[in-house]
């Protein structure tokens, strides 16, 4: 059941995608990208619902299922911040992410078919796993705001004005001020994370190293928001190291 | 009823002979109300902006009703500075407005601010009882062939002048410019347009700095701004967020070494550079710097002009729209 609602949320993500590309290559902006993110954000939560129940528990216990919430994550902070920060265009930006990651979900393999069921609930645990995913939804999120923020200063370095994508992307301030109040959220909600990761109870080598990466990551983020905040880092370069810190994040739980 | 209309405009009349004719945005519905009164006419608009004077009226014989509107419009007139004068009358008249509204009879192909002027004129006229049911009819009809030649075509896509480009530029790097610093750099005429552009958008404060002071001071004062003498401009440069420069320089007045020095001052932010001089006041070399965005006279020249061809692009596509209206 879990999975055809997880299909749906990927087909959902894709026409966001494609809907709000089409309109752009018209040089408009969808009003539906909204909507359809809203359906995606719906089914996700269903997902996860579904899964919760089989596990008695938060549903992050396979890789299938911190795909799904990292995805989660993101679509609900970009559903809280996109329309407050009238960010036009996120979005669309968006969408072909959380899509990815909940098709990298569908990959059979992903998804356990049977999870054991939880006798018991470690609470720190559970909210060590929670705020990480919260946390790389807003990080990823900034990542995504970056991206933008990149193609922007590109095309206005380079001249290219009359392109859709030009008209309907914020200003490079807005975007370069979302992408630091994005990553301190996403420190915060790390923050917590690794706090709890600290004080819950250790269940062998790789809890340690996860919690081991991800206090290098809270670092990493920390050092970057700082340095900007003291000195200031020229806007491109803090834009790329915003999008390499997260996918390098991502790639390191992969591995791990 | 038949419609009528008479008027003259920057095509067709000089300044001085636009002049004479010219009506006070307070008085056209007024003026409206004593063509009513003339013979044969039942209902009139009078619309008069800087570049135009035109008088449509609903009469019960076009030949008449134009012959009567001639004699009212020469009062006062030269015999040859009615010569400018044009006339139109039926189906004509509708075509004639269609297109004004939508900015295709105007001197800046597709701008906006006519469609204000003549529903500003509408207004003043329908308030002082001069139109009845066959001008409402057109001017609404009007409004809304306006607003959708607007939204269904380009017309009005992009900037055609190079002061309103910088302008759309420096809005898409800060938003607004509310709080913004500009610095003039050489107080010419293209830079005191674009210094005023960013003025009349909100930027909060302009220094403005000239090789003769007393020149520099005049136009601070112009625009509200405050004028620094050409060796102390450097001083700001950690402050500013957009610099205009069109110094008649051989040299560059602005190197990148002068803007990697303030750099970390400036905290990396954005820093937008017009450069309007020729030969160039900005070393190329400074564009290459991160958070710097710097354009040439040419670069907006280039933009401006693909605005206006664009617009351009778009007229017979709204004249077909305005034929399937009609």
């Amino acid at each position: 059941m879990e999975r055809w609602i997880l299909f749906l949320a990927v087909i959902l993500a894709a026409v966001a995608a494609v809907q709000g590309a089409r309109y752009l290559s018209r040089g408009k902006r969808s009003s539906w990208t909204v909507l359809w993110m809203l359906g995606v954000f719906v089914c996700q939560f269903a997902v996860l619902g579904i899964r919760g129940e089989m596990r008695g528990s938060c549903p992050l216990g396979d890789t299938g299922e911190m795909l799904i919430f990292s995805s989660w994550a993101i679509t609900i902070c970009y559903l809280a911040i996109g329309p407050v920060f009238r960010l036009s265009l996120l979005g669309l930006f968006t969408a072909p992410l959380v899509g990815f990651l909940l098709l990298l979900a569908l990959i059979p393999g992903m998804l356990e078919l049977a999870p054991p069921h939880a006798d018991r609930i470690d609470t720190w645990r559970e909210s060590h796993a929670a705020f990480s995913v919260l946390a790389y939804g807003a990080l990823g999120l900034a990542a995504v705001a970056a991206v933008m923020f990149l193609v922007l200063d590109r095309q206005l370095k380079g001249g290219q004005f009359t392109k859709g994508l030009f008209r309907n992307l914020p200003p490079v301030r807005d975007l370069g001020l979302v992408v630091r109040r994005l990553l301190w959220l996403g420190l915060f909600l790390l923050t917590l994370g690794v706090i709890s990761g600290v004080v819950m109870k250790s269940s062998g080598d790789t809890a340690a190293k996860h919690l081991l990466a991800a206090a290098g990551q809270w670092l990493a983020y920390l050092f970057l928001l700082i340095i900007s905040w003291w000195r200031g880092v020229p806007p491109k370069r803090f834009a790329v190291v915003t999008v390499v810190l997260f996918f390098g994040s991502l790639l390191i739980f992969a591995l791990l | 009823m038949d419609l009528i209309c008479m008027g003259l405009n920057h095509e067709t009349a000089p300044v001085q002979v636009r002049e004479h004719f010219a009506v006070s945005a307070e008085t056209q519905g007024e003026k409206a109300r004593d063509i009513v009164a003339l013979s044969t006419i039942g209902e009139s608009v009078v619309i008069s902006t800087c570049n135009r004077t035109e008088v449509y009226a609903a009469a019960e014989h076009a030949d008449v009703g134009l012959e009567y509107l001639r004699e009212y419009m020469a009062e006062g007139h030269d015999p040859e500075e009615m010569e400018y004068l044009y006339t139109k009358s039926g189906q004509d008249v509708a075509r004639h407005l269609f297109r004004l509204v939508a900015g295709l009879d105007s001197m800046v192909l597709g701008e906006t601010e006519i469609f204000g002027q003549v529903k500003q004129a509408y207004k003043q006229a329908l308030e002082s009882g001069a139109t009845k049911g066959v001008l409402n009819k057109l001017f609404q009809k009007s409004f809304s062939v306006g607003k959708k030649l607007r939204t269904h075509t380009r017309i009005q896509m992009g900037q055609t002048s190079v002061g309103n480009v910088a302008v759309d530029l420096a809005e898409k790097i800060f938003g607004k410019l509310k709080g913004s610093e500009v610095m003039v750099i050489g107080a010419g005429e293209t830079s005191r347009l674009v210094a005023k552009s960013m003025m009349s958008r909100g930027a909060s404060h302009l220094t403005v700095t000239n090789r003769t002071l007393e020149r520099a001071q005049e136009l601070a004062a112009e625009l509200n701004g405050e004028a620094v003498s050409f060796d102390q401009w450097e001083d700001a440069l950690s402050r500013v967020d957009v610099i205009v420069s069109s110094t008649g320089a051989t040299e560059p007045v602005l190197k990148a070494s002068q803007i990697e020095a303030v750099r970390r001052k400036r905290k990396y932010r954005p820093l937008f550079l017009v450069d309007i001089a020729v030969p160039r006041d900005v070393e190329p070399e400074v564009g290459e710097i991160d958070e710097v965005y710097l354009y040439d006279i040419d670069k907006l020249q280039v933009l401006a002009d693909e605005a206006r061809e664009s617009r351009e692009q778009q007229v017979r596509l709204c004249e077909q729209m305005i034929e399937e209206e009609l």
